[in-house]
């Protein structure tokens, strides 16, 4: 499974990449914004401390035995140091970390209960999101997942082909995801904004491409989104865009993605129903601006090497833009 | 060829080598079963079981072969001890060419390993203290 | 219990007896004799040299050249993830050079460098002439080379495996091109002579010892290298069996891990961790083992506390086997299995930390001399420490949610390997390579190396803690800007090329020519252990007699020891037959027991392992019928090879060994090494039998519906009919046995013949008893598993009723007489636990299914 060495790749991704400049810790276990990862965090401070004590301690004795001890200590101080240092000390150390760990992990597993649920599923390289209403309604959506702060979502997970693993690190750990076997997890985040995730197992040639956003709302904003997103797309207004959905149309897109209010209602690849108003584009990969959308139909294939969606090379550039220009549109 | 009745000495004297020489990883061997028996009883239950239940009855199950995984290592560790003997001759580092120091070195060894697979013992059971459900 | 053994004349011997000169002429005589048998072969033939010295220090470079190879594919990682949105390696490219980088420094490198080191060195320490079954090392080394070059070379084919080292199905059964079956075919031959050679390292602590080293007495490095050949043992036939299982749906569609036909992909995830982690201290012991021989010598101490550091071991070697869910922590099992390995994970820090405790005493109550290979060693600590105390956090299973599969985790296993494995390793080249080639390395371009690598490493890796703590996961061949990454991989790049000088100027010092320079000492450290008494490059006998011992440092407390081995004065100081030989002892005692005759040079080893070689390649291209072909010459080979050269009929019934002892020349049965080879192989043998049985019964647990309902099961009648026809087989062969040492040899021979009609019937039977009902292998995972156990078994009776052939053979052509048995007594022993695998197998395939 390799792919054709692409001179362009760097060159059109460098110049459609993310602006992710500023964002710093958008994708860090040490800046938690939700209750799995603050504690993990907690959890990690406190054996940071002491490894680098145990670490200093150990190679200190090291040291001072081999370079600076004037002469040999005795047979017995040697034998405390055995029973003391390799038994006594690191038995009731490590008793107490596994006592605190195993604490956690009982709360960390505890099941969601928020009104909404989320299934997301792995396919190569992109997430099928889900979500599931109280009133038992299906909201379909990809790349990108909306929760509510302060509340405990449970997510459910299982995959298409082969294995993936879903982690945001900001919010929790991360949880495989299996074909044939659905996992779960449970996510709390406490601060709004907007968090990174990316694919942790290797899932063939584009597993680096395979990210997504977590956007953290407050209660009420994400029930109101969630009203948006169940109506179907808008209408576009322009003609650059009616023409772009002419184009998405006929060259069969509608085979593989679903527009909701058109009759494109394919499935294997992301609904895009909202799709120009999701935060990326690609799985995490690229913004969300018409020219983004024009160059990744465009280069799809060197843009994300193997990926199953063809490339639209052959199509002419002002064709592309139209495209480009109603997919941005479809917010 | 050997007459028997040397033949029947060197197979007594081997049955005690191989019985102290096996005795070094009997402790060792009960925390194995100890941990696949935690092991393996855990996940037949928490597939084969309806979703929601308690594991109080696992926890129990968990709680009795600990016990008496111990009381076997440590009656091991005993043995061990007594045929050591560090309290009768102090002898700690067993380093000189007799049957007695090797017969003694087996058994040190034996019982240092009874320390660690109690430790081992002890610690395999601490998951079920805190962790009631399958999730 | 006397140690003076009337049948054997006179042990142990007095102190009166070794005060005793030795004759001028004979010495003279008798090392002209000595030298002529173990002469290593010259010019071309010099390749199908068989002694430990030479296909050990073959095996050693090979292992190193492979590890270059593989640093050389971690460079090129490196400059692509140098900077974000690098196109220095295509995606592709850089997934084989991950996928090789790791599978080789694992397959190709760390674990047969333990065997190439022990090989080489293990028979010096024990005072031996060489291993027991030196033609085995010799087809383990061909092996190794053929399945190490093949592997390594499809990368420069662009047909490298890339789905992972851990090769997770589905997405490395689905991977297009040949990668995975190079992998899984390559590495299986590879894995099968790490086996090898860990059978014939354990018969050699146990059974070559020199006299009078009793169990408490032997070097520390032969306890360790008997705790890792037990592990070999029990951890790699599991990937093993994963390996056939994984291969026979790669070739035959037989869905073992394909969920939609009730297949699961979580069952190789865990044959292929519990090979996976023990490997880990499959790695690091034997280096531990090296770090034990060096400590005592720097700080002229016998080493403190001698048993803790057994029990430490032993202790991690069982403990190892409980901790392979680790790697599965974030596969969604329940909470509790996880804590259950959790617990293990930081059980198993107690040992470890007992053994490196031991080590810090020794030096403390000795007066340490800091020399190139304790600086190494004290390297080695720093790293380890830092690996050791992150593998802590990691063993807690929330924290492991978090970090695992990120660079994290890289920087952890580096850490842990580097300073558990290549640090130790590296100050053991400098320590022993005057044992073989009376040279130093040099001590100024061995600081340099030393502070190159450990500067460079720490740039390397350290880091890469902080850059999986940001998110960072691992085997992404490229990243964005802005994550916080960018530096940190930068400094990383950088540290790895420092690191890479490090190991070139290394290898520079290891292998520039030294011809000019004075020999050192045949001792130059002082050390107190056997393998100092070698006379290299002269003398390629290994020790010139076999001393009696008694003392851990004999070097240091036993007087006149080298000198008395100089002069022969000990045992076996003569081949007055022409012929190699060693001695074997009894386990725990080292009683003299037996003078064994050893295999000489010979070609039939490379030939085999070609053959064996051809039958492992040609499927990876699924060109079948080749295969078959190179299987049966393979076969042939072998079966010449242990007709011709194991166990022959000595020409005398016993010889004197010296010092007015006298041992037979033939054992067989328990007393010989042949059967303790064949006991140990069965071990991992039917290890990887209970790992298919594992498999059936995994899919019992996960799945709700297995066996599914209403599918067909194979016949009963006929399977208990063919178990039972079979067990007869079984019973036939031990009648054959018994009757053969009474001297009914016609009926022995008879009972062979009933034996092997028995075998071929029985298994007729059961394969009938399976194929007469509609059970396909391609429709789901039942049938499927239970034709894989159909096969194992009929692999195993067919191997059982070739060795049935071959005593029959033997007791036709005189080669098996009443009194020379070994190699009845053997395939009895196999016999047995082919007994064990036809019962489990007609509980599996016939009642079980029906019962669950």
């Amino acid at each position: 499974m390799t792919t054709k060495p692409s001179s362009t790749h760097k060159l059109l991704t460098a110049a459609l990449v993310l602006p992710l400049s500023g964002c710093d810790g958008l994708q860090s276990v040490l800046q938690p914004a939700g209750k799995e990862a603050a504690e993990i965090a907690t959890l990690f401070h406190v054996l940071l401390v002491g490894a680098v004590v145990l670490w200093i301690l150990v190679n200190g004795i090291f040291f001072y035995v081999t370079r600076l001890n004037p002469r040999p200590l005795s047979r017995r101080a040697a034998e405390t140091l055995i029973i003391g240092g390799g038994i006594l000390f690191p038995t009731i150390v490590l008793g107490i970390l596994l006592a605190w760990s195993m604490s956690l992990m009982s709360s960390q597993r505890e099941l969601g209960n928020a009104p909404v649920s989320v299934s997301v599923t792995g396919e190569q390289w992109w997430w099928r999101v889900q979500y599931r209403r109280e009133d038992g309604s299906l909201l379909a959506s990809a790349n990108e997942l909306r929760l509510p702060a302060g509340e405990r979502t449970e997510v459910t997970l299982t995959s298409n082909k082969v294995i993936h693993s879903f982690w945001v690190p900001a919010l929790a750990g991360k949880m495989d995801m299996f074909p044939g076997r659905v996992t779960r997890l449970a996510l709390q985040p406490e601060t709004t904004g907007t968090y990174r995730g990316q694919c942790a197992e290797f899932c063939g040639t584009s597993h680096a491409l395979m990210a997504f956003q977590v956007v953290v709302m407050e209660p009420n904003d994400f029930e109101r989104w969630l009203d948006d997103q169940a109506a179907p797309a808008k209408e576009p207004e322009e003609a650059l865009a009616l023409e772009g959905r002419q184009v998405f149309l006929r060259e069969g897109c509608g085979a593989c993605n679903t527009v909701r209010g058109t009759p494109a209602a394919g499935t294997t690849g992301p609904d895009l129903t909202h799709v120009g108003g999701r935060t990326t584009l690609g799985a995490g990969i690229l913004p969300t601006t018409p020219d983004a959308f024009t160059r990744w139909i465009q280069h799809t294939e060197s843009i994300k090497p193997d990926v199953y969606m063809p490339s639209y090379e052959h199509l002419e550039q002002s064709v592309l833009e139209a495209l480009g220009h109603y997919l941005k549109g479809l917010s | 060829m050997k007459k028997p009745s040397t033949h029947d000495q060197e197979e007594r004297e081997f049955g005690e080598e191989v019985d102290s020489l096996w005795r070094i990883v009997f402790s060792p061997l009960v925390w194995v079963f100890h941990f696949l028996a935690c092991y393996i009883v855990t996940a037949i239950i928490c597939a084969k079981m309806p979703a929601g239940d308690t594991l109080a009855g696992l926890r129990w199950f968990i709680l009795g072969i600990t016990l008496t995984s111990l009381v076997g290592i440590a009656a091991i560790g005993w043995r061990s001890w007594k045929q050591w003997g560090f309290v009768d001759d102090g002898v700690k580092v067993q380093d000189l060419p007799t049957e007695e120091h090797r017969h003694e070195f087996l058994a040190h060894a034996s019982f240092l390993l009874s320390i660690v697979s109690f430790i081992g013992v002890c610690y395999v059971a601490v998951p079920a203290i805190f962790l009631d459900s399958c999730r | 219990m006397s140690l003076r053994d009337d049948a054997n004349g006179c042990y142990p011997p007095t102190e009166a007896m070794l005060d005793e000169p030795v004759d001028e002429q004979w010495q003279d005589n008798s090392k002209r004799r000595l030298r002529d048998v173990w002469k290593t072969p010259a010019g071309w033939r010099y390749w199908s040299a068989v002694n430990n010295s030479e296909v050990g220090k073959w095996y050693c470079l090979t292992a190193f050249f492979f590890m270059m190879c593989a640093g050389v594919l971690a460079l090129a990682i490196r400059v692509q993830l140098a900077v974000p949105e690098n196109d220095f390696l295509s995606a592709g490219r850089f997934n084989q050079f991950f996928t090789m980088h790791g599978s080789a420094m694992m397959f190709l490198f760390a674990v047969p460098l333990f065997e190439a080191i022990s090989i080489l060195i293990l028979p010096g320490m024990l005072g031996a002439r060489d291993m027991p079954f030196p033609r085995l090392s010799a087809f383990g080394f061909w092996c190794f080379v053929i399945g190490g070059v093949f592997v390594l070379g499809s990368v420069l084919f662009d047909a490298a495996p890339d789905s992972g080292w851990f090769m997770y199905p589905p997405l490395a059964i689905e991977s297009e091109g040949i990668g995975s079956d190079i992998w899984l075919l390559g590495l299986s031959f590879i894995e099968i002579a790490s086996i090898a050679a860990a059978v014939e390292l354990i018969v050699g602590v146990l059974k070559c010892r020199p006299p009078g080293m009793r169990i408490n007495l032997m070097p520390l490095y032969a306890w360790y290298v008997l705790v890792v050949g037990g592990m070999i043992l029990f951890a790699f036939p599991p990937l093993i069996a994963g390996d056939l299982l994984f291969e026979l749906q790669r070739s035959f569609d037989w869905p073992f891990f394909d969920p939609d036909r009730g297949g699961d992909p979580m069952l190789w995830q865990h044959l292929f961790w519990i090979f996976g982690h023990p490997e880990v201290y499959i790695i690091f012991l034997p280096s531990i083992a090296i770090a034990a021989m060096v400590v005592p010598t720097v700080a002229r101490r016998p080493i403190v506390g001698y048993s803790w550091i057994v029990l430490s071991a032993v202790g991690t070697g069982f403990l190892s086997f409980g901790l392979w869910v680790h790697h599965m922590f974030t596969t969604g099992l329940p909470a509790l299995s996880l804590g259950f390995f959790s617990a293990a994970s930081e059980a198993v820090v107690i040992p470890t930390g007992i053994q490196l405790f031991a080590f810090v005493a020794t030096l403390m109550v000795g007066r340490v001399t800091l020399n190139v290979p304790m600086l190494f060693i004290a390297g080695a600590l720093a790293i380890f420490t830092a690996g050791g105390l992150t593998g802590v956090m990691l063993a807690l299973a929330p924290f492991n949610w978090q970090v695992h599969d990120t660079y994290f985790i890289v920087a952890h296993l580096h850490y842990t390997l580097f300073g558990g494995m290549i640090f130790p390793v590296l100050a053991g080249i400098y320590y022993f390579y005057p044992v073989f080639t009376k040279k130093v390395l040099s001590p100024r371009l061995g600081k340099w190396s030393f502070w190159l690598l450990f500067t460079g490493f720490n740039i390397t890796f350290l880091p890469m803690h902080l850059t999986g703590l940001l998110g960072m996961p691992r085997r992404v061949y490229t990243y964005q800007t802005g994550l916080g990454w960018d530096w940190l991989n930068l400094i990383s790049t950088v540290g790895s090329f420092i690191l890479a000088a490090g190991f070139l100027l290394f290898a520079w010092d290891l292998l520039r020519p030294k011809s000019r320079e004075p020999d050192t000492a045949r001792n130059p450290w002082n050390a107190g252990t056997l393998e100092w008494t070698h006379d290299v490059p002269e003398e390629a006998w290994g020790i010139r007699s076999i001393p009696y011992i008694r003392s851990r440092y004999p070097l240091w407390d036993q007087e006149k020891l080298v000198e008395r081995i100089d002069a022969g004065r000990f045992y076996l100081a003569d081949a007055a037959e022409g012929k190699r030989e060693t001695l074997v002892t009894s386990v725990l005692d080292a009683k003299p027991i037996q003078c064994m005759r050893v295999t000489g040079p010979a070609w039939i080893t490379l030939i085999a392992a070609l053959f064996t070689g051809g039958a492992f390649i040609f499927p990876t291209f699924h060109i079948y019928t080749p295969a078959v072909i190179c299987a049966v010459f393979a076969g042939a080979c072998i079966l010449y090879w242990l007709w011709t050269s194991t166990a022959p009929i000595p020409e005398q019934d016993r010889k004197p060994v010296g010092l007015g002892l006298s041992l037979p020349i033939y054992a067989s049965g328990p007393e010989s090494a042949g059967w303790w080879g064949v006991w140990i192989t069965m071990l991992g043998d039917a290890t990887a039998f209970i790992s298919l049985v594992f498999g059936f019964f995994f899919y019992w647990t996960t799945k709700t519906d297995f066996p599914p309902v209403g599918s067909e099961h194979a016949n009963l009648l006929f399977m208990l009919l063919g178990g039972a026809v079979l067990l007869g087989a079984w019973a036939l062969t031990l009648y054959a046995r018994d009757s053969n040492t009474k001297g009914h040899v016609a009926r022995a021979r008879k009972a062979l013949v009933l034996g092997i009609i028995a075998s071929f019937t029985g298994m007729a039977l059961v394969i009938w008893s399976v194929r007469s009902t509609g059970m396909d292998p391609q429709a789901h995972v039942y049938p499927a598993i239970i034709h894989a156990l159909l096969l194992w078994l009929t692999a195993h009776v067919a191997v059982g009723v070739i060795m049935q052939g071959y005593c029959l053979a033997g007791s036709l052509f005189g080669k098996l007489t009443p009194r020379y048995d070994a190699d009845l007594q053997n395939i009895c022993l196999f016999w047995h636990f082919l007994g064990f695998t036809i019962v489990v197998c007609v509980l599996v395939m016939g009642i079980f299914p029906r019962w669950l």
